[in-house]
């Protein structure tokens, strides 16, 4: 019994060495660590890269042998995670001459094995983060600034929209004469400008770009090449052409806003100025006068339609005869109206006009040739009623025939003749402006004062 | 013989006792700045994500709040604290209630974290 404790003893002791030599279980490694370095040489060279979020938020891994291997041999590749205890491995997909898989953690390190037939699996780790290769870049185009003389060149890449590789990569942009040399440009920037200077003029250019991790964290190689895009440099622009389409563009500006201006004036101004200086409007006669004329305190018409003086009484007027009354003839002493001096010249009949008497200005003096009426008469003259009839010279007819210096009976002049009117063919009222005849003067009827008779009503103040 | 087997079966204890045991705690340490770095390239944008879709769930609380525990993140234990975090955040994926996209988005950020501190969970192999 003894002897087998002892034996069980070192048993377990030797077990537990190589427990602890092995590590976890399922390793094949020589070094025991789990690395593969020192294991059995291999023609295991490919090259592998990692596209991220290629498809959503999967990532891929492209693997291609570098020396094809040899046929009649099948070859497997797997992607590997150390997980825990476990050693997950995942079989690539063949794809004509490369090998795919696609998983979502890029976080863990993994390896890359491969399963022959004749070999054993051979392992090498693999960090996915540093072999990442950008997705091409697209939509390239060339724009030309004709102030600066330079052509703008901007290009989109898939990795704005996504969230590892945005504005963590750098941009190469090569462009090159028609069949030249490539001439190359880095910039993390989705555009990049060219000098005209340094560009041939009237040439024909060509450009395109790819794009690489910028190495801060993510490393890897460049993308493949965007699809070329062509554009044709301008011909050499004179310096005096440039000046002149300057000038005939602010030129075009300036006559442009003065029209408006122009416009805006003739339309605001039209009715007031422009219009009455261009076409003056002749005056009115009647607006002239009426605006001439000082509109009266009261109620008066202003009008020189005779329909509207219908209530006024007229004195016709036979004929105009000389000034030479008596002074004394007009007394004014019972009629109120008889306050004004007042000559008439002949027989015919009269008519008193009662806006004549204004009692505001007594002073009025009319001349006017008219027949008086016989009760107006007497009233002036303060005798009985006599009729003035024809012929009839009585006393008191002599008397104021007399006093008018009518002659009665001799050359023809007849009172019942139908008054004869003067020239005008209208009682002739010598216009009074405030200031009163001259007295025993009777002053010659001539064609004006025929004229004169309703404005002169407007002049009795 | 009982005696033999008695002799042969009390170094399997021995072997479990001396055998190296994988505890539980992460690995990652005092690799501070390794851990930032996954965090901000890789880390931060699942959890932005993560954070968008749970808007569209804020309403939708647990009725029946099941042994729920408060995790406190206190100094010097900050690791611990997202270990635990993370290792109870995985327990989701299996929940039908919760959308699959959901689900799928709590587990890579679980399984993105535990990767990025070196930690491990008890029973994670069932949720992973």
């Amino acid at each position: 019994v003894l002897r087998m404790t002892r034996m069980s003893t070192v048993l377990s002791i030797f077990v537990l060495f190589l427990h602890t030599t092995f590590g976890e279980s399922g390793c094949t490694s020589v070094d025991g660590d789990g690395t593969f370095g020192d294991d059995e040489p291999d023609n295991f060279d490919i090259n592998c890269f990692s596209q991220l979020e290629f498809k959503d938020s999967y990532s891929s891994l492209t693997c291609n042998f570098m020396e094809p291997p040899p046929d009649n041999t099948n070859y497997t590749l797997a992607l590997c995670n150390k997980e825990d205890s476990n050693y997950v491995c995942f079989n690539m997909e063949k794809r004509e001459d490369a090998y795919f898989l696609q998983f979502t953690d890029i976080l863990s390190n993994k390896d890359i094995c491969m399963d022959s037939e004749t070999k054993r699996r051979v392992c090498r780790s693999l960090v996915v983060t540093d072999m990442v290769k950008p997705e091409v870049p697209f939509n390239v185009n060339v724009t030309y600034q004709k102030e600066a003389n330079e052509y703008l060149i901007h290009y989109s890449t898939p990795h704005s929209w996504k969230k590892y590789l945005q504005d963590k990569l750098i941009h190469q942009i090569a462009y090159r004469q028609e069949e030249g040399t490539w001439k190359t440009i880095e910039s993390p920037y989705l555009q990049v400008k060219l000098l005209g200077k340094n560009l041939e003029n009237d040439a024909s250019y060509e450009v395109k770009v790819r794009s690489q991790p910028n190495g801060d964290f993510f490393r890897g190689t460049w993308s493949e090449w965007s699809a070329s895009k062509s554009f044709r440099t301008t011909r050499e622009q004179n310096f005096m052409e440039n000046y002149s389409n300057v000038v005939l563009v602010i030129l075009s500006i300036l006559g442009f806003m003065l029209s408006v201006v122009m416009i805006v004036l003739i339309g605001t101004f039209w009715e007031n100025r422009i219009k009455p200086a261009v076409w003056p409007n002749l005056p009115d006669h009647k607006k002239t006068l009426e605006q001439l004329c000082k509109k009266p305190k009261n109620n008066f018409d202003i009008s020189f339609n005779p329909e509207n003086f219908g209530y006024v009484h007229i004195h016709k007027v036979d004929d105009i005869q000389a000034k030479t009354e008596q002074e004394s003839f007009l007394q004014p002493s019972n009629a109120p109206e008889t306050n004004l001096p007042e000559k008439f010249r002949s027989g015919s009949d009269l008519k008193m006009i009662p806006a004549m008497t204004d009692k505001s200005n007594p002073n009025l003096s009319v001349t006017y040739g008219g027949i008086w009426p016989n009760e107006a008469l007497h009233k002036i003259l303060g005798t009985s009623q006599t009729t003035v009839t024809e012929g009839n010279c009585g006393s008191s007819t002599y008397e104021v025939c007399h006093s008018i210096g009518v002659p009665l009976h001799d050359d023809g002049f007849n009172h019942s003749s139908t008054p004869s009117l003067g020239p005008s063919g209208q009682p002739g009222l010598e216009p009074v402006n405030g200031d009163t005849m001259p007295t025993g003067e009777m002053r010659s009827p001539n064609n004006e004062e025929a004229y004169v008779t309703m404005s002169s009503f407007y002049k009795v103040q | 013989n009982p005696a033999f087997f008695r002799s042969i079966f009390w170094v399997v204890p021995l072997l479990l006792v001396l055998s190296p045991v994988n505890s539980s705690s992460c690995t990652m340490g005092n690799k501070t700045t390794e851990i930032r770095v996954k965090y901000e390239n890789i880390l931060s944008y699942d959890i932005n994500e993560l954070v968008n879709m749970s808007a569209e769930y804020r309403d939708r609380c647990c009725r029946k709040p099941r042994n729920s525990k408060v995790f406190f993140c206190n100094d010097t234990q900050e690791i611990e604290s997202l270990q635990s975090m993370a290792c109870n955040m995985l327990r989701f994926f299996h929940k039908q209630k919760i959308s699959k996209d959901f689900r799928w988005k709590a587990a890579l950020v679980s399984c993105g974290t535990l990767q990025v501190l070196q930690c491990k969970c008890e029973r994670q192999k069932k949720e992973k």
